[in-house]
């Protein structure tokens, strides 16, 4: 008889005993298989707190673990290492090693928000997962994932210029992630649309990629935003106690 | 039915001006043909999309109520917003202000420092362009003013997340009969109806098309279109009506991808909503744009004798 739940287990914490004699009784064979003994020393204390610092982390401590979020979750249902539910319980009891093994997949949430519908305890996941993944950047353990990449290119944009130019946004982040710009399947689609669209519409949109759209008189409020992003980098490396980073501009 | 939304202030958004062009083309030759008077906002800025959130919270609520703000010095009490993510946006700002000491805080000093009055909540409120047409007009206006029946016409609708998730941003919704719902939305079911559409039992109304990761996670993306393709094809549905242009790009370009990239054709057509009801109304396919979407759904139309 195998134990029936070793399939829960992971193969490197199964230990399987060729011959096994306990106490004077030989178990060799079907009682032979042994769940390896952890003793876990390493908890992150300060885990919990850190992550509750950055924004969309702040009431994680809410959650009672009902597995509502993980219940609904879109990605989880196309890849069921993707849960929510698991890495907020890591985090709360401050079990890093454990939560770092799916550090290159928790970027991955869509912020679908049914999790955060879901939610009894207005633990707000969705922010979570966020909090999460930015913790996981700013403490070096995952390079900046491509949503976050194309987060930047997007937000710089807007805080530039009040407006964003979609075709610009594509450009820029297909080039700071080093992608060729003409992947099949965009080429055949625009292909589809050129051959439909007027000249005149054409033209339009040919000088929005050189003309930026822009919101008029948009320079004190640059100015005022730069300033809170700084802000707002500076203290959330604070709540990590990470050293200040020089300024990047 | 009451018509206090009947000259509302328009917020067409980003998108709205680059890929959506379709759907902006389209509100605006559906609310002349049903005459609803629009201004659009002036000299708006992005509401911070689904991206500025993940940089900081508050700068996109601060963003999105710049435009409130824009609103009412012009002396409007109702913004009216097309896409799902800005309506989403605009929603959230006006909640978080009046919810959220810290928002607020932030949303004074940043606003004060720009050099425009703050948006304080309860003056002016955001609806969607579904309920801009639905409180103007309702269903038995649009009845009576169907020129060319959308018949035969076979539609799955589509609301995408960001119409109905998270509910506590949306207070009017899920308040009985005649409210909207968060778990099963109908607003866009029962215009599309009134035009004369078979709406068909879609049971991913509400499901996410990956539109937030929709070029940095593509695979992700192109299996959660593919999902509503093939569930829309399956229900029977000739058209996925659309109401956001996130979601409605998004599901072009996957449908496109999904073809080259893992050998799935789909044959089911995407339109907005607006382009349906602009095309029940008499307006030709071209006057709401059906010639800018990247679906190409000419045939279908001429075929169901539309536009």
């Amino acid at each position: 008889m195998p134990i029936h739940e070793k399939s829960l287990i992971r193969k490197e914490n199964l230990v399987t005993h060729e011959r096994l004699t306990l106490e004077g009784v030989d178990v060799s064979g079907d009682w032979s298989t042994f769940i390896q003994p952890r003793v876990i020393t390493d908890y992150n204390e300060a885990m919990q707190d850190e992550i509750a610092a950055l924004p969309g982390g702040e009431a994680i401590h809410r959650c009672w673990q009902c597995g509502s979020c993980t219940n609904a979750c879109t990605i989880n249902a196309l890849n069921s290492d993707f849960n929510p539910r698991y890495w907020i319980y890591l985090i709360r009891i401050g079990l890093e090693s454990e939560l770092l093994r799916d550090k290159d997949i928790i970027w991955q949430c869509v912020s679908c928000n049914k999790c955060t519908y879901a939610c009894p305890r207005d633990v707000n996941p969705e922010g979570v997962m966020k909090a999460t993944a930015h913790w996981l950047e700013l403490k070096g353990h995952t390079p900046p994932s491509p949503a976050m990449v194309f987060d930047e290119v997007f937000s710089e944009q807007v805080f530039e210029h009040g407006r964003i130019e979609d075709g610009r946004v594509l450009r820029r982040f297909f080039a700071r992630t080093g992608q060729a710009l003409r992947q099949d399947w965009l080429v055949a689609m625009v292909k589809g649309l050129v051959s439909r669209l007027p000249v005149s519409l054409l033209i339009r949109l040919g000088l929005a990629t050189v003309i930026e759209p822009k919101t008029r008189g948009w320079g004190p409020a640059r100015a005022a935003i730069a300033e809170y992003v700084a802000e707002r980098h500076a203290a959330d490396r604070r709540a990590l106690s990470l050293p200040a980073e020089e300024s990047k501009r | 039915m009451s018509s206090q939304n009947s000259k509302v202030a328009y917020y067409p958004g980003c998108a709205l001006e680059g890929t959506g062009s379709a759907y902006d083309r389209s509100t605006r030759a559906v609310g002349k043909a049903l005459g609803l008077g629009i201004e659009e906002l002036e000299n708006w800025n992005c509401c911070g999309a689904m991206e500025v959130k993940n940089i900081d919270p508050k700068l996109q609520t601060y963003l999105s109520a710049r435009n409130l703000s824009i609103a009412e010095k012009m002396g409007h009490t109702t913004v009216m917003a097309p896409c799902n993510g800005c309506y989403h946006n605009l929603k959230k700002a006006e909640y978080d202000l009046a919810h959220d000491l810290a928002s607020v805080e932030v949303n004074e000093r940043l606003s004060a420092k720009a050099g425009h009055a703050a948006y304080r909540p309860g003056k002016v409120t955001t609806i969607h362009a579904l309920d801009w047409i639905r409180d103007a007009i309702g269903e038995d206006g649009i009845k009576a003013r169907v020129r060319n029946s959308l018949s035969g016409l076979k539609i799955a609708n589509y609301y995408g997340c960001m119409y109905t998730r998270p509910r506590h941003i949306f207070p009017e919704k899920d308040k009985g009969p005649g409210s909207e719902s968060t778990s099963k939305p109908h607003f866009m079911d029962d215009l599309l109806a009134a035009a004369g559409a078979q709406n068909v039992d879609y049971p991913l109304k509400t499901a996410c098309c990956g539109g937030a990761h929709t070029l940095s996670d593509s695979d992700t993306s192109t299996r959660l279109v593919l999902n509503l393709l093939t569930t829309a094809e399956a229900c029977g549905a000739d058209v996925i009506a659309t109401e956001c242009p996130t979601c409605h790009t998004g599901l072009e370009m996957h449908q496109a991808r999904a073809e080259k990239v893992l050998g799935k054709k789909t044959t089911v057509k995407i339109l907005y909503f607006t382009q349906l009801l602009g095309m029940a109304l008499g307006l030709s396919a071209r006057a709401v744009g059906v010639h800018e979407n990247f679906s190409e759904s000419r045939d279908l139309l001429r075929e169901k004798g539309l536009g």
